[in-house]
């Protein structure tokens, strides 16, 4: 697809993206019923869960998106990984901040290092890591294999954040959806939660293919600058 | 007189605050007297973050947009 294309397309899905966030904000304050036991501080899952749900999704696609770059070195496979990259960061920083609100009501604590909490942070530094190796070496190309290798090394830690809640005593709840015996929540709760990570996801691939596109436009920029500069 | 003039706006937030705050707290319903509203300003804060971080973003990549055309139209 061209830049243009690609842009075209990545705004119509942002702009549904965001009409669907609003439609969840809807539903979340007027229309799902209120968890007896935690009252309204478990509407905070309704954002929080997708929220972990589109970063994992957009670590895992950088690392996949990084480990076809080292096999292939197109350039396309990097702008993809760049563009993934910079959305898990943005929804991990919803996720980090969105679920402390909720755990000092829940919990009663902002934070506690528990063993999700602390490899989902951990996970969010190691993808800061990866825009600082980038960016670190002389050689940008060099950057950018470094880069993909930390991608890869950092998405190997979400499996374990996922199963950290089986394996380890923690506050965290056991899944309520992703489980054998099918979900145990609610219908208008699942309903809820069910469009909000449509929501989150279609808006994130709409920012994503917008951001590569951007990424595009700046290889042409640098391309154009070493050309004026030999 | 331009410090009396700096001060009139804070002056008057404080006041109607004062004013206002026994008058929002009289029309919570008696069912919720005693409790706190805690749990309502995270769940605000939660949901004005999201969509705060969420619009940064979209701006963001907007901007740095128009940048790079500028650049690479001159």
């Amino acid at each position: 697809m061209s830049t243009k294309g690609m842009r075209r397309a990545g705004t119509g899905l942002a702009v549904v993206g965001l009409l669907g966030l609003m439609f969840v904000y809807w539903l979340s304050f007027f229309w799902v019923s209120t968890e007896a036991n935690q009252g309204v501080a478990q509407r905070i899952f309704y954002v929080h869960v997708p929220a972990a749900w589109t970063a994992f999704l957009a670590f895992g696609l950088c690392a996949l998106t990084s480990a076809m770059y080292l096999w292939l070195r197109d350039d396309r496979l990097d702008r993809a990984a760049v563009a993934a990259a910079e959305g898990g960061m943005v929804f991990g920083a919803i996720m980090l901040t969105t679920g402390p609100l909720w755990g000092r009501i829940a919990w009663g604590t902002y934070w506690t290092w528990e063993p999700r909490l602390t490899l989902t942070l951990l996970l969010w530094f190691i993808f800061l890591g990866y825009f600082m190796v980038r960016s670190s070496t002389e050689n940008p190309e060099k950057g950018k294999r470094f880069a993909a290798v930390v991608a890869i090394v950092g998405a190997l830690d979400i499996p374990f954040i996922h199963l950290s809640v089986l394996w380890f005593r923690s506050l965290h709840p056991q899944p309520v959806v992703v489980k054998p015996d099918g979900p145990t929540l609610p219908g208008d709760m699942l309903t809820t939660l069910l469009t909000s990570v449509a929501a989150f996801t279609v808006l994130f691939l709409g920012l994503f293919m917008l951001r590569y596109a951007l990424e595009g436009l700046h290889r042409e920029l640098d391309a154009r600058a070493r050309r004026v500069a030999a | 007189m331009n410090k009396i003039k700096k001060l009139v706006p804070g002056s008057l937030a404080v006041l109607l605050s004062a004013v206002s705050a026994p008058a929002l707290a009289a029309q919570i319903p008696s069912a919720m007297a005693g409790q706190s509203l805690r749990p309502y300003w995270h769940v605000f804060i939660a949901y004005a973050i999201a969509i705060t971080v969420v619009l940064g973003w979209v701006i963001s990549i907007g901007r740095r947009m128009r940048q790079v055309e500028e650049r690479l139209g001159e």
